[in-house]
């Protein structure tokens, strides 16, 4: 499949995911509301419970994150110009940095509990245990859909883009809710 | 690849990452100021939503999407922020005793 002209505007992907990337960006929003809410409650207990995160470690997270979108949309881009090889490359190595990140939050996470910081260790520590968590699933979620990814890419039969522009759809809501996660867990203090 | 986009991807990705090493230090540096904690959390939550709308805009390619996609992600960013300030101000006046 070839480029796009500049002037074609298009949905990336199929219209249903960006209705499930909308519907999910509303759900970590109640979320992320109900976290800030509380916090603003206590914001004692949280800053005391927040010298339990190295801000170091969640800006790494997020860097590393960062670096998975671009390789991923540089997927997309070589995909639509018909450079599956540079395509596959870019997908695999978007899966390096997913691993990179799963790796360094499950690190973070065996730290933090044999320092006593577990899920019911204060408020602070449920809403950390539940966001990181439940971001946690949707990066698993999100190696299956680089795997369809990989798989339409390295397919004898004429792959869909479509499909391509999906999972990577997928794989940045992923990195913009971290980004949230981020800023209100690590960096809001 | 096309040049032009590889080097804009590369551009947006750069800028994203600067941004997100300055974060590093707006808590602290923010405190140690003495300013106020809405000033810190408007902050935090201004930046984030900034990058955000550059990843949704520039690696989601919403800025070639049709007008109503470009709106719709528009409106959930500005409503998280409405939300997470409205949130933080509404916890202040209703502190946990």
């Amino acid at each position: 499949m070839n480029g796009r002209p500049e002037a074609v505007r298009f949905v990336p992907g199929q219209p249903d995911m960006w209705a499930f990337v909308l519907f999910e960006g509303f759900v970590f929003t109640a979320y992320f509301t109900a976290y800030v809410f509380s916090r603003a409650r206590s914001p004692g207990l949280f800053l005391q419970s927040q010298a339990h995160l190295d801000l170091r470690v969640g800006v790494f997270n997020t860097l590393v994150l960062l670096a998975s979108s671009w390789s991923v949309a540089r997927c997309v881009q070589a995909a639509r110009e018909g450079g599956y090889r540079a395509a596959t490359r870019n997908a695999f190595l978007t899966m390096s940095f997913g691993f990179g990140f799963l790796v360094s939050k499950l690190r973070e996470w065996v730290v933090a509990i044999e320092h006593g910081f577990t899920f019911t260790a204060d408020e602070f520590s449920s809403f950390y245990y539940f966001l990181t968590g439940i971001h946690f699933l949707h990066l698993l979620i999100g190696f299956v859909a680089l795997a369809v990814a990989v798989h339409q890419l390295r397919s004898p039969a004429p792959h869909s883009q479509e499909i391509v522009e999906t999972c990577a759809t997928y794989w940045h809501t992923i990195d913009f809710l971290w980004v949230l996660i981020f800023a209100l867990l690590y960096v809001m203090r | 690849m096309n040049s032009g986009a590889e080097k804009r991807l590369m551009l947006v990705w750069l800028a994203l990452s600067a941004i997100t090493l300055a974060q590093l230090g707006i808590g602290s540096v923010g405190a140690q100021a003495g300013l106020a904690p809405a000033a810190i959390a408007a902050s935090a939550i201004g930046i984030a939503l900034i990058k955000v709308r550059i990843i949704i805009r520039e690696f989601m390619e919403v800025r070639h999407a049709p007008v109503l996609l470009c709106r719709l992600t528009d409106l959930w960013v500005v409503l998280t922020g409405v939300m997470l300030l409205g949130g933080h101000l509404a916890g202040t006046a209703f502190p946990k005793r």
